[in-house]
């Protein structure tokens, strides 16, 4: 539905997005994921047709943006990242005068404009001004322009931004109840968001795409060997001992005492590729230590994110020769590297950024 | 050609609806209609009005005609002309810097829409506003009018305020340039004040210039042009000059609506 081949675009000598490549099919939510100043809104403008592109092609529709603007136009619904409103005018009003400027037929016109209303909950502000409308009822009437003449295209630029936690999950189910019939593009800093609404992620960084794929797939690329958080009481010592000699547990090390309750401890505890959480209960309890607290550590899609967007820059001033080492760390080696190694957090670390380091390059190539 | 009449309705629709819902245009045209008033009563009742002054002349003896119909319509044109000068900067530096600031350009930009369209659509909005903030001092002066004798031609009447619209238009036009170069009203007023006064004197500064460069520039003045119309001469170049100001206007408004999106935004 939406093909973007290639797309750069300077403004002036600074380039705002280079060579943006990805594809969107029918009835799938793409999320854009990107800090600020990424390239999220020039990448969405040039889809529709308010800036053009200084090279690289897009197709909505399998229609070219800036050949065919104008059919593009028709096809695709925008929502820009301060919703265009008339603050004069009333919401119907307002509605019924952009399915006008869309091209939307006068007798379709009624019903289009009631079912965009219907939509969009705003059935109770019909008839008042956009002036006197709270925040979240403007972003709501913003989608409703951007759905009112029933584009096959949908593009909104960051449209949960400056909501309360109930407004955003409105809006989020709205556009979760769009898809399928509607393909849409949606850009956002915030990660929860694209991980609730949407089919496939794009994560942008410094006008480049880093990386495509499916929120679970790009938790999963992160995944760290298996780990543990394990909070128990009695001695730390005796503790350590009896977690090491759970069958499949690499390593255990004290996390923290502090901030507990008098006696117990937090561990970290290190496995192997298979689940032994269950394992790890039974002979804590077996062994009659007091079990507080067991938790699965996960990456999140925030570490993704961070990884890979944080990794960009700190891989440009880095010396190449610093990076080869690390590279030539495999992840098989891991399993052996990291028991021997006293500081057991920070191997941690690495070890995450350097199967970063590898699936990001696969994604570059 | 449908779309283009549809779309072009949708926006003058859509102007016209934001200058009669806004306090701002209501409080624009009170201060015009108030000091127009005031003008016109000063000119015809006051004791040093035109009236008082002919019927004067006529007691000392003085037996000169005197058209005083034709002298009070030429010189009130003058008087809501440069009252004019004033009110028309405010009513147009809106017309986009208000669009760029909200967003909706946005909106209109990614909307099916030729930048034309929309800058006709909006000039004609304006233009509307204005002629119906006109339209109660017509009626104001036909009122006197009917009192004359012999009849006052209705054409004199209509000519002269034919060419108060038509430099209303084109200096409405002008501004709405000048108003979509950025995203401040105030500044878009301020600039297109300057403007507007400068085409207003640029046959004085004309006279200066020496041959053929100062007669050509002579010709390019509002004033001018516009003194012909209220002394009820019909001049066909001061009815092309106007035109070319609104056209010109319009051009320059797409124009620059379309390096809006070259540039860093």
């Amino acid at each position: 539905m939406i093909e973007v081949d290639g797309l750069s675009k300077a403004y002036g000598s600074t380039l705002a997005i280079a060579d943006v490549t990805f594809a969107v099919e029918p009835g799938e939510i793409l999320g854009f994921l990107g800090p600020n100043g990424a390239g999220k809104t020039t990448t969405m403008r040039i889809l529709t047709g308010y800036l053009p592109a200084t090279a690289g092609t897009a197709r909505v529709a399998g229609k070219d943006v800036h050949a065919e603007s104008m059919a593009v136009r028709q096809r695709i619904g925008y929502l820009p990242e301060t919703p265009p409103l008339y603050p004069e005018m009333t919401v119907e009003g307002f509605l019924h005068f952009v399915a006008r400027i869309k091209g939307v037929s006068a007798g379709d016109r009624a019903t289009k404009v009631s079912s965009a209303i219907a939509r969009c909950n705003l059935e109770e502000k019909r008839r008042v001004m956009i002036r006197k409308l709270s925040k979240g009822f403007r972003q709501r009437v913003g989608i409703a322009q951007a759905i009112v003449h029933n584009p096959p295209v949908i593009v909104l630029d960051e449209p949960t931004v400056g909501l309360d936690p109930k407004q955003i999950i409105d809006v989020r189910n709205l556009i979760k109840s769009l898809a399928g019939e509607h393909t849409i593009i949606l850009s956002t800093h915030i990660l929860p968001e694209v991980s609730m609404t949407c089919d496939r992620i794009t994560i942008i960084n410094q006008g480049k795409i880093v990386a495509t794929d499916s929120p679970e797939h790009l938790v999963e690329r992160l995944a760290v060997k298996g780990g543990y958080w394990v909070e128990l009481a009695g001695d730390a010592e005796n503790a350590l001992t009896v977690l090491r000699s759970v069958p499949g547990v690499i390593d255990a090390q004290v996390a923290e005492t502090e901030g507990l309750i008098a006696g117990h401890s937090r561990f970290q505890v290190t496995t192997g590729a298979e689940d032994v959480g269950s394992a790890i209960a039974a002979q804590v309890v077996e062994q009659g230590l007091g079990l507080f607290e067991l938790q699965r550590n996960r990456a999140s899609l925030e570490d993704v994110f961070i990884n890979l967007t944080m990794q960009e820059q700190s891989q440009e001033p880095q010396d190449a020769a610093q990076e080869q080492p690390q590279d030539a760390v495999r992840e098989d080696d891991l399993a052996e590297v990291l028991p021997k190694d006293p500081t057991h957090e920070s191997s941690l670390e690495q070890s995450t950024d350097v199967s970063e380091t590898e699936n990001s390059e696969e994604d570059m190539t | 050609m449908k779309t283009f009449i549809g779309n072009l309705l949708a926006i003058y629709r859509r102007e016209l609806q934001s200058y009669f819902k806004s306090p701002f245009a209501y409080v624009i045209a009170v201060v015009f209609w108030l000091i127009s008033g005031l003008f016109l009563i000063v000119l015809l009742l006051s004791p040093s009005g035109i009236i008082a002054q002919v019927s004067a002349s006529d007691q000392l003896g003085i037996n000169q005609p005197y058209d005083v119909p034709y002298e009070f319509l030429k010189i009130y044109l003058n008087l809501l002309g440069s009252l004019s000068m004033f009110v028309l900067p405010m009513l147009s530096m809106g017309l986009y810097a208000e669009e760029r600031k909200q967003g909706t350009l946005e909106l209109l930009a990614t909307s099916p829409l030729t930048n034309w369209v929309v800058a006709l659509g909006k000039l004609l909005g304006v233009v509307t506003f204005y002629s119906a903030m006109l339209l109660p001092l017509m009626l104001l002066e036909l009122i006197a009018f009917s009192a004359s004798d012999p009849v006052f031609p209705l054409s004199l009447f209509l000519l002269g305020h034919g060419g108060l619209l038509l430099l209303g238009a084109s200096t409405l036009a002008l501004g709405m340039f000048i108003s979509s170069l950025s995203e401040s009203t105030v500044l878009a007023a301020v600039m297109t004040f300057g403007v507007v006064l400068l085409l207003w004197v640029v046959d004085a500064i004309a006279t200066v210039l020496p041959g053929p460069i100062g007669s050509s520039l002579s010709h390019l003045s509002l004033l001018t042009h516009f003194t012909d119309f209220t002394q009820g001469i019909f001049d066909s170049s001061g009815l092309i000059l106007f035109l070319s100001y609104i056209v010109l206007g319009l051009y320059l408004t797409a124009q620059s609506i379309d390096t809006l999106r070259f540039q860093r935004s």
